[in-house]
């Protein structure tokens, strides 16, 4: 790395004494980034393998326990999660392109999705609780007595629990950049921590893409 | 290393404006309403393999696109990759073993004929 090039880029208040040039700490943020999607894909991949392992022991209950489920909820949700996804990706673009209020508006049009996931998926689980559908020994739903009914809700109750902790994470994530946004902290000249957020959000909704066939669907 | 992420860096910075964006979120649309429509049909077998085919179209789609793996350098395509094979791995192997164990060794087995379409309550009077 040549003087010039350093003090080139030592105008700019981001980048941290340990690296050479924005584009380079830009690098090292997206790397590690993509290294923790790969451990949440790996996390989710666990559960997906429960699933299967279930469905393979119990095929006929894992079909009559899916049609017990909400499809125009599930797809009302995957809907929800797609356009949330997409206002997330416009808002990355409008700040990167200087455009902070427009930016800002996406961001908590995406926040508000996201509430309206969780309102949905609340209305879903009163439903399974009142009725007993339920995982384990609490499974008491007398319209449906089979062996495995109580495993597909372990994995339901599992799969969808612990995407809607992340949908919480997201948009508490989410939250900070407009916060840290509107502190100014974000604009086209620093906006790789919008893109690593938006990164997790979107990771969010390609869960989702999977469990809303496997759980309704299939 | 300082080649390969001046490469990554250059294609990252292209902007492809938010046309991209709206054409990917309209064909996820699209592709949510086609899932939704074969799942009410009955292909049998093959129900699973269609949801899963555009459930992987659409997980490509977000990745890509929304993403931005399209513009992405070779290493983080290559760490994002690798964690969706060793997941296929992950299910691939168990399911070598489970096929080829005798179906009478695994807890609470019981083979898809014998299950009773609904089994009724114990304490539904007999």
């Amino acid at each position: 790395m040549s003087s010039s090039e350093a003090a080139h880029s030592a105008h700019n208040p981001y980048l941290a004494h340990h690296f050479d040039t924005m584009e380079q700490q830009d690098h090292a943020a997206r790397l590690g980034m993509w290294l923790f999607l790969a451990t949440e894909v790996l996390l989710f991949g666990a559960l997906f393998l429960g699933y299967t392992v279930y469905r393979w022991m119990y095929p006929q209950t894992y079909q009559e326990c899916a049609n017990l489920l909400s499809i125009p909820m599930g797809a009302t949700n995957t809907v929800v999660l797609i356009t949330s996804s997409f206002t997330a990706a416009w808002a990355y673009h409008s700040i990167k392109v200087n455009q902070i209020k427009k930016g800002l508006a996406l961001l908590a049009i995406t926040i508000l999705f996201a509430c309206a996931f969780l309102v949905i998926k609340y209305f879903e689980y009163k439903h399974k609780f009142d009725v007993g559908e339920l995982p384990g020994k609490w499974y008491s739903y007398e319209g449906l007595q089979a062996p495995g009914a109580n495993l597909f809700f372990a994995v339901y109750f599992l799969a969808t629990g612990l995407h809607g902790l992340h949908v919480v994470i997201g948009m508490t994530v989410l939250s900070i950049i407009g916060y840290r946004t509107i502190k100014g902290r974000y604009h086209s000249g620093n906006y790789v921590g919008v893109e690593l957020g938006v990164l997790y959000w979107h990771l969010v909704d390609l869960v989702w893409i999977f469990l809303f066939p496997l759980l309704y669907l299939i | 290393m300082t080649n390969l992420s001046t490469k990554a860096q250059e294609s990252h910075h292209e902007d492809h404006g938010i046309g991209r964006y709206v054409a990917v979120f309209a064909v996820l649309l699209v592709l949510t309403g086609v899932t939704v429509w074969t799942g009410e049909m009955n292909f049998g077998n093959w129900n699973i393999i269609i949801a899963m085919a555009i459930a992987i179209v659409k997980a490509s789609l977000v990745v890509l696109f929304f993403m931005h793996l399209w513009d992405e350098g070779p290493v983080n395509r290559l760490i994002f990759v690798v964690s969706v094979i060793f997941v296929g791995v992950l299910i691939l192997f168990t399911f070598g073993d489970l096929m080829f164990r005798i179906p009478g060794l695994l807890p609470n087995f019981i083979q898809a004929d014998d299950v009773p379409k609904v089994m009724h309550a114990p304490h539904g009077g007999h």
